[in-house]
């Protein structure tokens, strides 16, 4: 497109003037047709705008079709061919490239990607080189190829791969809670080698330890007990949250020697293993914990006690004259949560322990279960007629 | 005279327009390279795991709702319906007027307790608590009118979990929502502090996410579509070289996940801005880059859910113009961070980016076309040459559009073919037929932070087909 055909218009007199008497954008200068020079186009800015405005239309249009024609192919050719299944047999020529891939140390952002990608398709597939690639990406410096090598890991959950799994917890390759996922999601073949983590010099390789042996209830009650008197008090939460499913005196009475320990965090896992090992023989002990200096320790409180359910009653009566006001509503809150207050509030309305309970919740807990009672009432009313 | 200093207004408003435009076509390519990288470390996540396991990190996901009857129950089951280990919903009901409390009572089974919770923040009288019997998870507070803010704090209050969610009641997600949201999180929870991800529109997102994945229809109406563009180019052209430069400054208020801690550690969300997402945003970045410490917040390029957009002019205005409204008074709020080199990339490109494009735009559009008419009108311009410089303008959006398109496209393969063509062919008419409405509507929320308005201007929610 020529360019002198968007010159601009100079209609008036004043403003017929050649670009040589300046290069204001406001002037404008003579068109070609008019006896003007290319080089007095060249020095006008507006014809410089117009000519921009040129470039800028032809390069965006040519962008735009382009863009539109591979936004449109790219959708129809994977609507034909769809997502390939990552698990699906691999060719021998794509596999020589993603173990070529796979090998190789990335220097950018997407080549790290890429091998992490290609780890994990061959790894899917069980390809022969999985196992040495995903060794050497395991002690891999970047984190990201460390992490990938032990989802790999964990998707071929073979026995010398749970123990590079349980090497690379001890060692830190990778986020140390992703590797748990692993062995986790491979119970329950890791056992063997769970216990061994007990006695590491480790305190954090410890606290997986205790925290991995959740799901095998048969398995080292003895060390895990030991392990509540750990100098770690991340050790000690693990071992009491693990033991909250087991049976046994000495469980227990580790168990409730945690619920004073100096740690907060430590109470709150000792009072939901309490109430879940114990049952309601740990009633009165957890409800000492509504009164704790730590919110989160008297919710963990509330939580154990409302699993125990009617039986926790008895060990909540009492509090609701506690002097502490949390212990008090902490108390009632308990009682309106496993269905006490509504209880009361259905068969004996009038009862002086139904309006302790409302003294210690407040009134809105009145208001709250007097609404949830009408309720019910006009339910009951109403299956009667 | 006039002639003169027209002239110099022209090559200025164009030159901003050309710079501008540069500067986007930067930033497309390295949203390109991040989205790249997305959809590999995606492609390569265990989500099956992490959907399973008790390590993944829980989260308490937060739902302010202030008259949200037509709205609100597909949102919430959606929610209900995340697949995630373990999450809990807070419905705050924020003193709506209308029967928002009373759909979630019959739908959701709701009975009032009493529940003692923390006061980590001031906020309005909280009325009552409730509990759902069909959904252990599900906890609905109503307390009286105090705002969005006010209301996220009320359900950060309530939440146990490390990391909140905070979603708006007009949003119904997809199922895997969450787990998209988190996965960078748990391999880094010490650094990463906050998560937002991609969005996308529609008129009834109940309907529209009903569809299967790959045959998601893009409403026909070119109000919508061109809103749906929008969301594509913020989304994929911006927020997602943001996130790759280290400036990711629009934690969106649909889907923003963060850190308790660190909102417990800033006072929570700000009652004092007209809106509350900006803001925090730019308070995280301000406060961790003054402080030295190592922090990260992502935008991911994972279509999370669906969002409703205005179904009419009047709406679309309203909304723009609150949300201009609100980036004025979060960037001029936080101006010591303009060119600051203490914050880094933050002060040194985002929030001086956030001005020059967001804050001085309005002006600088609207000069450009009064300008422009006026150089026409006085025959300082032929109108040909006004016409190529209209056309070069909308091709160089279509062609940026395009881009947003193809990235998403790649990312999620959500929408059919179909729709995906008529977006392409709407993308250069963007400039006639949509974006005149947006510098209205930006103009208007200019104007009105100037004033000092701060009032929401809620817009009207859509008709939508009554919840089953």
């Amino acid at each position: 497109m020529p360019v002198r055909a968007w010159r601009f218009k100079s209609s008036h007199p004043h403003r017929r003037r050649s670009c040589t008497a300046g290069t204001s954008p406001g002037r404008i200068t003579r068109s070609r047709e008019s006896g003007g020079s290319a080089g007095d186009d060249d020095g006008d800015v507006y014809g410089l705008v117009v000519r921009v405005a040129v470039v800028v239309l032809a390069l965006s249009l040519t962008a735009w079709v382009a863009l539109s024609v591979a936004v449109l192919v790219g959708r129809v050719r994977y609507d034909l061919s769809r997502r390939e299944s990552p698990s699906r047999a691999l060719g021998e020529r794509e596999a020589r490239r993603l173990v070529r891939r796979a090998s190789r140390r990335a220097r950018t952002d997407r080549g790290t990607w890429l091998r992490i990608s290609a780890l994990r398709r061959l790894a899917r597939a069980r390809h022969p080189a999985a196992p040495r690639l995903l060794r050497t990406a395991l002690g891999d410096p970047d984190p990201r190829i460390s992490a990938a090598a032990v989802r790999g890991l964990g998707d071929l959950g073979d026995e010398w791969a749970i123990d590079l799994l349980l090497d690379a917890l001890r060692e830190e390759r990778a986020p140390r809670s992703r590797i748990a996922a692993q062995l986790e999601r491979l119970a329950p073949l890791p056992r063997a080698g769970l216990l061994p983590l007990l006695r590491d010099k480790d305190p954090a390789v410890r606290f997986w330890g205790a925290t991995l042996l959740a799901p095998y209830r048969e398995l080292g009650d003895a060390s895990l007990v030991l392990l509540t008197e750990d100098s770690d008090p991340n050790v000690r939460a693990a071992a009491v949250e693990t033991l909250g499913d087991r049976s046994g005196d000495a469980a227990a009475a580790a168990t409730l020697a945690l619920l004073h320990d100096p740690a907060w965090f430590v109470r709150v896992h000792a009072a939901r293993s309490a109430g879940r090992l114990l049952g309601a023989e740990a009633g009165p002990s957890i409800v000492r914990l509504l009164a704790d200096v730590r919110w989160w320790v008297r919710t963990a409180a509330k939580d154990a006690l409302r699993g125990l359910g009617p039986e926790a009653v008895s060990a909540l009566l009492p509090m609701l004259t506690d002097t502490d006001a949390f212990a008090r509503n902490g108390a009632a809150e308990v009682l309106q949560d496993i269905g006490f207050v509504d209880h009361l509030a259905l068969e004996r309305p009038d009862s002086p322990l139904l309006e302790r309970i409302y003294a210690a919740g407040g009134e809105r807990m009145r208001v709250a279960a007097e609404v949830r009672t009408g309720r019910r009432k006009r339910e009951r009313k109403a299956r009667a007629a | 005279m006039t002639g003169d200093l027209l002239g110099w207004v022209v090559v200025f408003c164009l030159g901003y327009l050309l710079l501008t435009n540069l500067v986007y076509v930067v930033l497309v390519f390295v949203a390109a390279f991040e989205n790249g990288v997305r959809r590999t470390e995606s492609a390569s996540e265990d989500y099956q795991t992490l959907a399973s396991s008790r390590f993944t990190i829980p989260v308490s996901v937060i739902l302010a709702a202030y008259n949200e009857e037509t709205a609100i129950v597909p949102t919430i089951r959606s929610l209900l319906a995340l697949d995630y280990p373990e999450h809990e919903v807070i419905v705050v009901n924020d003193g709506s007027t209308d029967a928002t409390l009373d759909r979630l009572r019959e739908t959701f089974l709701l009975e009032p307790y009493e529940v003692f919770v923390r006061r980590v923040f001031e906020t309005e009288e909280v009325h009552a608590v409730y509990r759902s019997a069909g959904h252990p998870n599900l906890v609905v507070v109503d307390k009286a009118n105090g705002g969005k803010a006010d209301a996220l704090n009320a359900g950060l209050n309530v939440a146990r979990y490390r990391y909140v969610c905070g979603v708006d009641a007009d949003t119904v997600f997809d199922p895997d929502a969450l787990l998209k949201g988190m996965r960078r999180v748990v391999h880094d929870p010490a650094r990463i502090v906050g998560v937002t991800s991609h969005l996308t529109i529609a008129l009834d997102p109940g309907r529209a996410m009903a569809a299967p994945h790959g045959r998601r229809p893009i409403d026909r109406r070119p109000l919508v579509a061109y809103q749906h563009l929008d969301y594509l180019r913020a989304f994929f052209n911006n927020r997602l070289a943001w996130s790759r430069l280290g400036f990711m400054l629009c934690s969106v208020g649909a889907f923003q996940i963060w850190r308790r801690d660190v909102l417990e550690e800033l006072g929570g969300y700000s009652r004092t801005f007209t809106c509350e997402d900006i803001e925090l945003t730019f308070r995280v970045h301000e406060r961790f880059l003054r402080e030295g410490r190592d922090y990260e917040i992502h935008c991911l390029p994972d279509n999370v859910g669906t969002t409703e957009g205005p179904d009419t002019v009047g709406k679309l205005v309203a909304q723009r113009e609150r949300w201009q409204r609100v980036i004025d008074e979060t960037v001029w709020h936080y101006r010591r961070m303009w060119f600051n080199p203490r914050y880094r990339s933050v002060g040194l490109i985002g929030a001086p980016f956030y001005l020059v494009t967001e804050v001085l735009a309005p002006a600088v559009e609207l000069t450009a076309l009064v300008s422009l008419v006026a150089a026409v009108a006085l025959g300082l311009f032929e109108p040909s040459a006004f016409l190529v410089l209209l056309a070069a303008i909308a091709f160089m959006n279509a062609a940026l559009t395009a881009c947003a398109i193809l990235l998403d496209d790649l990312q999620s393969r959500t929408y059919r073919t179909r729709d995906l063509a008529r977006l392409l062919l709407l993308a250069p008419l963007d400039l006639v037929l949509y974006r005149p409405l947006i510098i209205w509507a930006r103009l208007k929320g200019s104007w009105r932070f100037l004033r000092g308005d701060k009032a929401w201007h809620k817009f009207e929610r859509n008709a939508r087909a009554p919840a089953a």
